[in-house]
């Protein structure tokens, strides 16, 4: 038990990836609200860097250096999703007046 | 609500020195038989990192992962979107920790200034135009849906814990050391060092980014622009 | 010129013989209702005159040919055959599409034809003021040319379709006013039994074909020439000859002529000839007096060749051929109906071409079934002219002879020519069925059959004097209670004359049931200088038919016997005289109508006889109750269970229900909610993983590569996998209790060769189900075999 909390490892940093991005599926799930369902979107983006991250550390040599540029193209990925997933939802909601997913199962008009 | 920013300031107030201080300790390298990895070279300590064990580098990364947790339950269970919002955000600056932590400096900066700076200013933003903060929040799939959804979630974390358990991977006790520097001379994870990589190796995907982000621009504008062009129903729509 | 190669439009010249009304069928039933009645009746008539002229042409082809460069006579060969295209070839069956012309069919086409024309030419007034003019005449083309394909061919195959075709022909002709449901029934009858019939035909085809693996009838009249060739049909247990070659012929002879029983109405299958009476009566004229009913004795004759080898078959046919002519003889004295006597007249006359057959005297048999053509086509166009006055007179039931009488005074034509038809029939000097009747009866006083007792022809004789006393008696009650005495009836009194078109057909059967009798004179020694033509038809069919009995391989037996003069003549004198006193009987019981004489016989002694007579014998009763009640109870079940239940229910049904079953299944994960498909996404990443998780067997590699050995444990994904320990034991011994506390091996290894026993053995630790799985695989050998290096086994340890 020792070592799990006091000898960090990357084993660690993996299982808060893991936490993180099964929160955000989580989140995709069980909410109506088209806007956290984007949040909980970008908590997996996020969930995602800190995995690539840690298995960058783990290796630490010139190669696993491109990992931190994959990591700055997520980054600028999602920056690119959740512009355009917001306007999205603000166009919906100028047409519906709802954000709740579950009144938006049509494709009508 | 308060009480958690407090935490999450004083974590950082903590950790910057902590991280800023940090030496690294010469560790030789254990990899066993089992794969060729990176080759078993020794570090060349820097003499400004501290070393990578120890109870406050631990504590520093409990204390951040226990931050960027509690924020994300924040974001699936506040009916308050305002409130969700909040959580995002201290969820990002434990994340930005988290990467300081696996010295990768650059991109924690960048962390915060993009997503905590502009993407979740995004969001406020609309947040405000839509003026409907409230929510209910949970939503049914069906009582069918949530129950395996939920046990399959709780599978997939469970069975990651216990193939970390069982694994030993590679260079464990160097996890929070402090790697060594590149060719060039520079910080592994500095400016420099990802900068480097970035025009040499990255240069498509940087242009290719940069179009993206221009797309997504002219696509945002596109699609959240007025239909009709008259500015009458401005005052009764609100949008 | 060689007949055999005349073709025209590239089909072959007898081709066409079947052809031509074929054509006009095909005109009539389509384009018919689109022309005139005249132009219909022209079309079908001049469709079978031009098969007659084609026919008369290709017969007596030689007549047309200058005598220097004339090829033989038909009745000097064998005839010939012509192809026209190969129509069924499955392995070594060969079924050509060919025609075979020699004397047998010669006279067949001849009579068909020739009757056939003039039954048209009748038809143009019997129906002329019927709705359905130019279908009528389209089936009764298609009847004709289906019967000539069945009487030219030269297999069997072949002849089945024209058999089927005259079938189906007559199915619809009978039910040819089908508006009214007995007479659709009643064609439906003739279908049905006339299949049961077929049923028997087809499965002695099978019988022939498999043994003798041709169904050409050239192939199968050599059967008997070389009874060796089926002799070796080897089929049984022991592999000896179990089917020798008259138990072959024998089944299969039976069992076509069962399906000739169906044809040609014998016992038991003849109760659709009566009920056949439904149809128009010119069709009754042509299909069951001169021409369908007749197929079953040319099928006899047609492979007479076959039947002269079987005795037993021969027994079966005379004897079936006998009982029939005597009940139907007896049936058809209470019958009150014209045409039913009539047709219960033709069943009897066709067992009299049976019994003649059976002994084989086939010529004998074609010549009977000649005559009976010409008289009792005439007798049947004769009885259409009566019931077509006795409509005119306002008569509902035409047919009714209880009505009629006294007819003499107001249709003398057809009165002339029933009366000379009456004549034939009886059998009365000089007419033809005088001639054909005799030789029937001599055949039988006369036959030998190799394995018959005596008797039995005397007993045939005996019996189908019976007959003909029979026939005479009811054919001349019929006469005298149609035409004699005095009218019975109002509509009796208005009826008239019919017209030309109609009595000139009967003036011209009359004729020729007159004098064809002179061409099959029997061989009397005092005619021996009588020219050749009076025994045209014995010497015409000669080569045709079979003449002698086969008794063994190279043995046989002659079938005519030569007797004396004074028997013959004592035979003919004998038939004669039964003949005569049947006339007088019936004109003393029925000349002035019906005598108190026949009332008291009928309420009196002869109750019981009337009764059975009136009702058939009960036939049609008793059939329906062992035959057609069961059939149709089958047929419910099968409906009930397999249609409703089987096939509806579970099959279609059932479909349907799995189908909507996975449909709500699938539709629960469609429903348009985002959420939902994740949850599948998120379900699905974990069966993959649950799956790797619960399957996988635990191996390793063993690859030498000259000295070293390098090993390489694949214990599986999953957690499992990746969580085992593993420990390797170079010396192979299976025991893994020693690793318990020992840390694990790497998963791979190399080793040198000499470290190494004969096989290896990896320990794996399961540490999810904490169970050891032991794995042992054997050292493969070098190339070139090396020397143990190390003395001792080194396990490497980490």
């Amino acid at each position: 038990m020792n070592d799990i909390l006091f000898d960090v490892g990357y084993g660690h940093f993996l299982v808060l990836s893991a936490v993180l991005f099964l929160i955000g599926v989580a989140g995709v799930l069980i909410r109506r609200n088209a806007l956290i369902m984007l949040m909980s979107v970008e908590l997996m983006l996020n969930a995602g860097n800190i995995a690539l991250l840690a298995f960058s550390r783990m290796w630490a040599d010139e190669a696993a250096l491109s990992a931190h540029t994959f990591a700055l193209i997520v980054i600028g990925v999602a920056a690119a999703e959740a512009s355009v997933g917001l306007a999205i939802v603000v166009a919906v909601f100028r047409g519906r007046r709802t954000i709740d997913v579950d009144k938006l199962t049509t494709l009508r008009h | 609500m308060k009480i958690y920013a407090l935490l999450v300031a004083f974590a950082m107030a903590l950790g910057a020195p902590a991280i800023a201080t940090a030496q690294p300790a010469p560790q030789a390298q254990h990899f066993g038989d089992v794969r060729t990895g990176p080759p078993a070279a020794s570090y060349s300590p820097h003499d400004d990192i501290v070393d990578g064990h120890g109870m406050g580098m631990a504590l520093l990364f409990w204390a951040f992962a226990i931050a960027t947790v509690v924020g994300a339950i924040f974001v699936i269970s506040r009916r308050n979107l305002i409130a969700a919002a909040m959580g995002m955000v201290g969820s990002f600056m434990g994340v930005a920790a988290i990467y300081m932590l696996l010295y990768a400096r650059f991109l924690a900066v960048v962390q915060m200034l993009v997503y905590a700076g502009a993407i979740m200013v995004l969001f406020v933003f609309v947040i405000m135009i839509l003026n409907r903060p409230e929510d209910e929040p949970v939503a049914p799939t069906g009582h069918v849906g949530q129950v395996v959804g939920g046990l399959a979630i709780l599978y997939l974390i469970g069975r990651l814990v216990m193939v970390l358990w069982t694994v030993e991977l590679p260079n464990k006790a160097a996890a929070l050391a402090a790697p060594r520097a590149t060719a060039l001379g520079h910080a592994w994870g500095s400016v420099n060092a990802v900068g480097t990589d970035l025009f040499n190796g990255g240069l498509f995907p940087f242009e290719a980014i940069s179009i993206l982000l221009l797309v997504a621009v002219v696509g945002a504008i596109a699609i959240a622009r007025p239909l009709s062009e008259d500015s009458n129903d401005e005052g009764t729509k609100g949008v | 010129m060689d007949p055999q190669s005349l073709t025209f439009l590239g089909l072959p010249a007898l081709l066409w013989i079947p052809l031509l009304p074929l054509i006009g069928a095909a005109f009539n039933l389509i384009l018919g209702r689109y022309f005139s009645k005249a132009t219909v009746g022209t079309v079908a008539v001049a469709a079978v005159f031009g098969a007659c002229v084609l026919a008369g042409i290709l017969v007596f082809w030689g007549l047309f040919q200058h005598p220097n460069d004339a090829p033989q006579a038909l009745w000097q060969t064998g005839g010939y055959t012509q192809t026209a295209w190969n129509w069924l070839e499955v392995g070594s069956f060969k079924a050509p599409l060919a025609l075979h012309l020699d004397s047998l069919s010669a006279v067949m086409i001849l009579i068909i034809t020739f009757v056939g024309t003039w039954i048209h030419i009748y038809s143009t007034g019997y129906m002329a003021h019927d709705p359905g003019f130019a279908r009528y005449f389209g089936y009764l083309n298609l009847f004709t040319g289906a019967m000539l394909i069945l009487v030219l061919a030269a297999n069997l195959p072949v002849m089945f379709i024209g058999w089927e075709g005259v079938g189906l022909c007559s199915f619809l002709l009978i039910g040819f006013w089908y508006e009214n449901d007995a007479y659709a029934y009643a064609g439906r009858k003739a279908f049905v039994v006339n299949r049961i019939g077929d049923f028997a035909f087809l499965l002695g085809m099978f019988l022939l074909f498999w043994a003798v693996k041709s169904l050409d009838f050239a192939d199968l009249d050599n059967l008997a020439a070389h009874g060796a060739t089926y002799h070796d049909t080897t089929w049984g247990p022991h592999g000896s000859q179990v089917w020798e070659h008259e138990h072959l012929t024998a089944a299969a002879g039976i069992l076509l002529f069962i399906g000739a029983c169906g044809k040609s109405a014998q016992l038991p299958l003849f109760v659709w000839l009566p009920d056949a009476m439904a149809g128009p009566t010119p069709v009754s004229a042509l299909i069951h007096a001169a021409t369908m009913v007749t197929a079953g004795v040319y099928m006899v004759c047609r492979l007479s060749f076959m039947y002269v080898t079987s005795t037993t078959a021969m027994v079966v046919i005379a004897t079936v051929g006998l009982l029939t002519a005597l009940v139907a003889a007896f049936i058809a004295f209470a019958q009150t109906d014209l045409k039913k006597v009539l047709a219960y007249s033709t069943v009897s006359q066709l067992g009299f071409m049976f019994v003649a057959a059976g002994v084989g005297a086939f010529p004998a048999a074609i010549f009977h079934l000649g005559t009976h053509a010409f008289f009792k086509a005439c007798l049947f166009l004769g009885a259409g002219s009566v019931m077509h006055g006795m409509e005119h007179g306002g008569s509902k039931t035409p047919g009714d002879i209880t009505t009629m009488g006294g007819l003499r005074k107001h249709l003398p034509i057809t009165r002339i020519t029933f009366l000379i038809s009456c004549l034939a029939i009886t059998g009365i000097f000089p007419f033809s069925g005088f001639f054909s009747k005799d030789e029937i009866l001599g055949s039988d006083w006369t036959a030998h059959p190799p394995g018959w007792p005596d008797w039995y022809g005397k007993l045939l004789w005996g019996g189908l004097l019976i007959a003909a006393l029979g026939t005479a008696l009811y054919m001349w009650r019929l006469y005298f209670l149609v035409f004699g005495g005095n009218e019975r009836s109002e509509e009796a009194k208005h009826a008239h004359e019919s017209p030309a078109s109609m009595t000139s057909a009967l003036a011209i059967l009359a004729f020729f049931a007159t004098v064809i009798g002179f061409i099959g004179l029997p061989h009397l020694r005092m005619l021996e200088h009588a020219p050749g033509a009076v025994h045209a038809l014995w010497t015409w069919l000669a080569p045709s038919v079979a003449s002698s009995w086969y008794v063994a391989p190279g043995q046989t037996m002659p079938i005519a016997s030569e007797g004396a003069d004074s028997t013959t003549l004592a035979l003919m004198v004998g038939a004669l005289s039964v003949g005569v006193l049947g006339i007088l009987a019936a004109w003393g019981l029925y000349g002035r109508g019906p005598s108190k004489t026949v009332d008291r016989l009928v309420d009196g002694p002869l109750h019981d006889a009337y009764v059975a007579s009136k009702n058939k014998l009960w036939f049609d009763e008793v059939y329906d109750v062992i035959v057609v009640r069961p059939f149709k109870l089958l047929a419910r079940g099968l409906f009930e269970i397999v249609d409703r239940f089987i096939i509806d229910t579970v099959a279609v049904n059932g479909a349907a229900f799995v189908v909507g079953l996975f449909g709500r299944l699938a539709r629960w994960f469609q429903n348009g909610q985002v959420q939902r498909y994740l949850v599948g996404v998120i379900v699905g990443a974990a069966a993959v993983f649950l799956v790797t998780d619960c399957h996988h067997h635990p191996s390793f590699d063993i690859t030498r590569t000259g000295d070293s050995i390098s090993l390489r444990a694949e214990t599986g994904a999953g957690v499992a996998g990746s969580g085992a320990k593993l420990h390797w034991h170079l010396d192979g011994s299976t025991d893994c209790s020693v690793d318990k506390d020992k840390p694990g091996d790497p998963a791979e290894l190399t080793v040198r060769a000499g470290d190494t026993g004969a096989n290896v053995t990896l320990c794996v630790e399961d540490p999810v189900e904490k169970k050891t799985l032991v794995v042992t695989r054997r050292v493969p050998d070098a190339p070139e075999p090396t020397a143990p290096a190390v003395s001792g086994g080194n396990e490497v340890k980490p």
